[in-house]
């Protein structure tokens, strides 16, 4: 029995969808376009039932956009040279990244894994990029846990105390880190062999992965505003 | 059984791992930098100095051929899914090829063989900077029509002499040395005794 997937897109369209979101982000001319930009992305995650995520993600976007046409207009010298940086840096890889996080929040591994392997990607690239997207936000949390242990033996994990004491910072640092990451390893390891991870043969999957109209229609959309900017940036 | 040198479940597993710590220490050192016009052109020295560490500790526990050039491959893929520039990945991937070779001259063991092989790798990040200087004007251009404060570019350009980018390179090469050196030092002091490699 197949059950049916919960996200309304193939793993496969979401890349496709990615990648030509690099090519607009990297030819949109003005921030007003990025806006425009920005609000189509959060069409798609209301598409991908993701509302409250495409709201967030909107706000915000609107206020950077707001924050970074006011500086512009009225900031004085200092402000904008202080400011300007920052928000540049947001303008220029926020598009990217939120796509990004709503693909990461859409998609099990599961999923990934067999769509993936359904494209003709090999596991030695697939198995690694599975672990370790699953694995970041596990550093965040190990990291904290650190920073706590090391506060309790009087060795402040800033800056300050870097400079203060590199020697020590960094093996408080690393080593828990390597050690955490090894025993994760090693569990993750024994865990995927007893589900059969190596076995040679070609894996079936519970979950249907299908290639239906909504994709074809998704990447028809895609193109067409890939083929409108490009159009717009080369030929206008 | 199958062949021991080549890349087995654990190593693919251990691969992943590892690379996200990778990025998210390669993150973390070039931020600070990143933000600021004057000193945009030291972050590829900030990244490689946290994240040598990492990258020796991942030789060493999965000395086959191969670890680099994934390695290389998915942070060229997360560069891409975070909107960095396109040179940077291409440049990470590049160098993940050569220092793959570097390393693989000594079957993955020599400690200064793996020390230069990072060397390499971090050079990776100065793609974008390379692109810069080879061709500042349409570079400024692009990113300007990217979205990037026109300011950003000003004082970036106010800041970028001829020689910079060799100070970048040469520097680049020297901090990732450093790094690689105090992560053997590491490995050495805390992890070989603990039966961890």
């Amino acid at each position: 029995m197949k059950k049916e997937s919960n996200a309304p897109f193939n793993p496969c369209t979401k890349i496709v969808l990615l990648f030509l979101c690099i090519i607009i982000s990297s030819l949109l001319s003005s921030i007003e376009l990025e806006l425009i930009f920005v609000f189509i992305i959060a069409l798609f995650c209301i598409i991908n039932k993701k509302t409250k995520f495409a709201l967030k993600g909107f706000l915000i976007y609107l206020v950077v956009y707001f924050v970074s046409i006011l500086t512009v207009q009225y900031g004085s010298n200092t402000l904008r040279s202080l400011l300007m940086p920052f928000l540049g840096l947001v303008h220029k890889v926020y598009p990217v990244c939120m796509f990004s996080m709503l693909i990461l929040s859409t998609t099990k591994v599961g999923e990934f894994l067999s769509a993936m392997g359904y494209a003709g990607v090999s596991k030695k690239i697939t198995i690694p990029l599975a672990v370790m997207l699953r694995y970041i936000p596990t550093v965040r949390e190990d990291w904290r846990y650190i920073k706590d242990s090391m506060y309790l033996r009087g060795i402040s994990p800033s800056f300050f105390g870097f400079i203060k004491n590199p020697a020590l910072t960094i093996e408080c640092i690393y080593s828990p880190m390597i050690i955490m990451a090894s025993k994760a390893a090693d569990e993750l390891t024994i865990a995927s062999i007893t589900r059969g991870i190596e076995s040679p043969k070609k894996r079936t999957s519970i979950i249907e992965i299908r290639f239906d109209f909504h994709d074809v229609f998704a990447l028809i959309a895609g193109v067409l505003i890939t083929v409108l900017v490009i159009y717009r940036r080369f030929f206008l | 059984m199958e062949n021991k040198d080549k890349l087995q479940v654990r190593d693919l597993i251990i691969i992943g791992v590892f690379s996200a710590l990778y990025f998210v220490f390669n993150m973390v050192g070039g931020m600070p930098f990143g933000m600021n016009p004057v000193l945009t052109f030291y972050q590829p020295m900030g990244s490689a100095f946290l994240s040598g560490i990492i990258f020796v500790f991942l030789i060493a526990k999965s000395p086959k051929k191969g670890t680099i050039s994934i390695l290389a491959i998915i942070m060229c893929i997360l560069r891409l899914a975070t909107g960095m520039h396109w040179a940077m990945a291409v440049g990470t991937l590049l160098t993940g090829i050569v220092a793959e070779f570097i390393a693989g001259s000594k079957n993955y063991k020599s400690k200064k063989m793996n020390m230069f092989s990072f060397g390499v790798f971090a050079l990776g990040d100065i793609g974008t900077f390379l692109v810069y200087f080879i061709d500042p004007k349409s570079w400024s251009d692009a990113m300007i029509k990217k979205g990037t404060d026109i300011t950003y570019i000003e004082s970036m350009n106010a800041a970028a002499a001829d020689w910079m980018i060799y100070v970048i390179i040469i520097g680049t090469f020297l901090v990732a040395l450093i790094s690689a050196w105090i992560g053997m030092k590491l490995l050495k002091k805390q992890f070989e005794k603990a039966g961890i490699v």
